[in-house]
């Protein structure tokens, strides 16, 4: 009896380190199968929309056997991959990352850093798109010259109304459009009236996370703030600037001054803000033209209650933030992995190029979007192709579900030189972080000392700077 | 000596005959903890020591990365708040559990539904705790407090968006969650008691709170001692009440030193950086220990 249970707890044991061995010895020969040619490509696709969109799925379903048609040597994998700070990691060692998958435009050269991104230069090069990348964007993508990402879209900062609330405060032109602000000033007095007589905020400020510095910096600019200056090659943090006060103390002002800002800002983020448009918890936030289906399709704003809007102008100038949302690719994917999952990009038409298949694509596309409630507008030129710029138009056109009149003077504003401006280059993250304590202060504060706390933030950031940019 | 000798081998050779049996009987737990606890922890230590991508261990930096989190901005906060955290905690949570544990010891009906009350709380999910206390605690005049306070004629207050209330408040929150599950600890600490020692303190004409003082906190004092300890340890790992309630905010009033680790790891994925800060944390965890057990040790000297 007693031997029985020793024999028992002995095999258990083997058994267990053996499993352990065998987890070990895995990698070395699915490497070695990778160089076999002849076997299938398997094309794992993050970008699967998730199981609950079930439209969504039918699309991409549809598009998986038109794939395989045309490219019997692919299998292709759904592998629906919500990018996510705390899963990210684990799954890119474990070798666990699908082929391809959707970022945050944030992410980019901490994943080129850490390795965990796949070199996809030499694949762009063979397709020509690495000329028709719209030249901005692909310096977020890009590393040391090499390029590691393909932009799903661009974005460009604008002003999200709600037109309930602007309707309801009084504020409409007679052809439909909104009466809305045209300076940060008009902005303020613009809510204080929406929050008089609707009772609701007339601007949502983010002030929770990180977000809350990027949208900051969007403010700063247009009253001239530059937040990184580059000297004899060093970089010199600026967030101290007579401008950067400026736009500062009218943050404050808008708490304290005018207060029209949300009840908590504290508890706000990307998120809550178009919830708070698409509810009608606030009327005017910064948001661009790509996360169009937030307010609506999520958050139940009718189609016809929304509009996007210039930012308004500051003292010293009137810019749009512009950025890319990217797809990216997984370390270990060989090149015909690569290759397969550029060219179900151009199946879908995501990339510069013009078949009927992708025409075909963006059809799709925007009859899902008009399906969904969703407007259907203009993307943010992530490709600079004449050609495909102008079908995607065509498309839009087709399936146009708003009143374009509410968003023309964005879209004609985004289109003038100087006007759009990616991100600050360096730490950006960490220079929204020093930003965000700094707005977390002064709203929850009333005498809260501006020019203390951005002094307090500039020696952090210079910091951080010569830690580890400035070596 | 000879005979001596005999005896030490003979009983050697009994207890290895034994220590194998044990040892295999040992040895799946032991792989277990091995390969879930003690070999990730030292690991864990030893990333601190490299500069990584990812968890691939790139370069041997020694001291680097410790002293590149102390110079961080948000360090010296994220210390200070931790102390806070725990000592608000001291003051806040650790005699409520004592007096809930009392109280709940005298009621005499319906004693089942209140214990059953007491630990309802600790069933919820922590995450789901936060929220709804976020929820309640938001100001301006459509917070849930800020709504019954209203009731009263008190003005809207802004709760946890004012640097001083935040911790204390958090605080609050914890021991709502946590105080259940203590006070059914204590609450069979003092069911322990032999009642006899009441009736005689009361023949002897000792009032309740001579009773309480003289025979209720010795007999729980060795369990009390314990709990204040692991209390200390868990507080100064505080994590997700922050992180979900206040994001370490306003202007970092609120962040602790996990949510230190968690922003390396999780938001930067600097995981040697955050290691070390879980290695300062664990520091003073032991030097904690280490002291509290030296004070009571010349105590009871």
């Amino acid at each position: 009896m007693k031997k029985g249970y020793l024999f028992l707890a002995v095999l258990l044991l083997f058994s267990f380190l053996m499993s352990g061995c065998n987890k070990g010895n895995k990698s070395p020969t699915t490497n070695s199968g990778e160089i076999q040619k002849e076997q299938k490509v398997v094309l794992k696709l993050g970008i699967w929309p998730e199981d609950t969109l079930t439209n969504d799925v039918q699309m991409f379903e549809k598009w998986k056997q038109q794939f395989e048609a045309k490219y019997p040597n692919v299998e292709v994998v759904p592998d629906h991959y919500q990018y996510s700070l705390d899963t990210f990691v684990p799954m890119a060692e474990a070798g666990k990352l699908p082929t391809i998958f959707e970022t945050w435009f944030t992410e980019p050269q901490k994943l080129i850093a850490g390795g965990f991104v796949k070199d996809i230069t030499s694949e762009l090069q063979q397709k020509g798109w690495d000329k028709l990348m719209n030249p901005s964007i692909k310096d977020l993508l890009s590393k040391d010259g090499k390029i590691y990402g393909v932009p799903r879209d661009g974005y460009a900062l604008g002003l999200y109304l709600n037109l309930d609330l602007f309707e309801k405060a009084g504020l409409m032109n007679p052809d439909g459009t909104a009466k809305y602000p045209k300076t940060w000033d008009e902005l303020a007095q613009v809510a204080k009236i929406i929050k008089d007589k609707t009772g609701r905020a007339g601007f949502c400020l983010l002030a929770k996370d990180n977000a809350a510095g990027w949208h900051f910096t969007q403010i700063a600019w247009d009253f001239g703030a530059k937040f990184e200056i580059q000297q004899d090659g060093k970089w010199v943090a600026n967030l101290n600037s007579p401008e950067v006060i400026a736009a500062m103390n009218f943050v404050k002002d808008l708490k304290w001054k005018y207060n029209v800002l949300t009840d908590d800002p504290l508890s706000e983020d990307w998120a809550s803000g178009f919830q708070a448009i698409g509810t009608g918890r606030a009327a005017m936030y910064l948001g661009a033209q790509d996360a169009v289906n937030q307010p609506t399709q999520v958050n139940g704003l009718p189609v016809d209650k929304l509009s996007i809007v210039p930012v308004p102008a500051g003292p010293k100038g009137q810019y749009s933030l512009m950025g890319g949302t990217p797809y990216m690719f997984s370390a270990n994917a060989s090149s015909e992995e690569i290759m397969a999952a550029l060219n179900f990009l151009e199946m879908i038409g995501k990339a510069p190029v013009v078949t009927d298949e992708s025409i075909a694509g963006l059809r799709e596309d925007a009859k899902n979007r008009v399906e969904n409630g969703v407007p259907v507008i203009p993307g943010f030129p992530a490709w600079i192709d004449p050609n495909y710029l102008k079908t995607l138009d065509d498309v839009i056109k087709e399936y146009s579900n708003v009143n374009m009149a509410l968003y023309n003077d964005y879209y004609n504003w985004i289109k003038k030189e100087g006007v759009l401006r990616p991100e600050e280059p360096v730490l950006t993250q960490d220079l929204y972080a020093e930003l965000t304590k700094v707005i977390q202060a002064v709203i929850t504060d009333k005498n809260a000392d501006v020019n203390k706390l951005l002094d307090n933030a500039n020696n952090n950031f210079q910091d951080l700077l010569d830690r580890n940019v400035n070596k | 000596m000879n005979s001596f000798n005999k005896v030490l081998n003979k009983s050697t050779k009994m207890l290895t005959k034994r220590d194998i049996a044990g040892l295999i009987i040992m040895l799946p737990s032991l792989v277990l903890f091995s390969f879930f606890v003690w070999v990730p922890l030292l690991e864990s230590v030893h990333l601190s020591f490299y500069i990584a991508h990812g968890m691939r261990f790139i370069k041997f930096v020694g001291l680097e990365n410790y002293a590149t989190i102390f110079k961080d901005p948000d360090f010296m906060a994220a210390l200070l708040n931790t102390f806070s955290y725990t000592l608000w905690s001291l003051v806040i949570g650790f005699f409520v559990p004592i007096i809930m544990a009392i109280i709940l010891n005298e009621i005499i009906h319906f004693k089942g539904f209140f214990r059953v009350g007491i630990y309802l709380p600790n069933v919820i999910p922590g995450l789901a705790v936060a929220m709804m206390w976020r929820f309640i605690f938001k100001p301006s005049d459509t917070g849930m407090l800020n709504i019954i306070l209203k009731n009263f004629g008190i003005q809207p207050q802004v709760w946890l968006a004012d640097p001083k209330l935040t911790i204390p408040l958090i605080v609050v929150t914890m021991t709502w969650r946590g105080a259940g599950a203590t006070t059914l600890l204590y609450l069979a600490g003092l069911q322990g008691i032999d009642p006899e020692l009441y009736e005689a303190a009361a023949i002897d004409g000792a009032n309740i709170w001579k009773r309480i003082w003289h025979i209720t906190v010795p007999n729980i004092y060795n369990l009390a001692r314990t709990l204040l300890i692991l209390q200390i340890i868990a507080v100064f790992q505080v994590l997700y009440e922050p992180l979900v309630m206040t994001n370490g905010g306003p202007n970092n009033a609120s962040i602790s030193l996990m949510q230190l680790v968690y922003k390396y790891a999780f938001e930067k994925f600097d995981y040697p950086k955050a290691s070390a800060v879980s290695v300062v944390i664990s520091l003073f965890l032991i030097f904690f220990t280490f002291l509290y057990n030296k004070i009571i040790r010349e105590k009871e000297m």
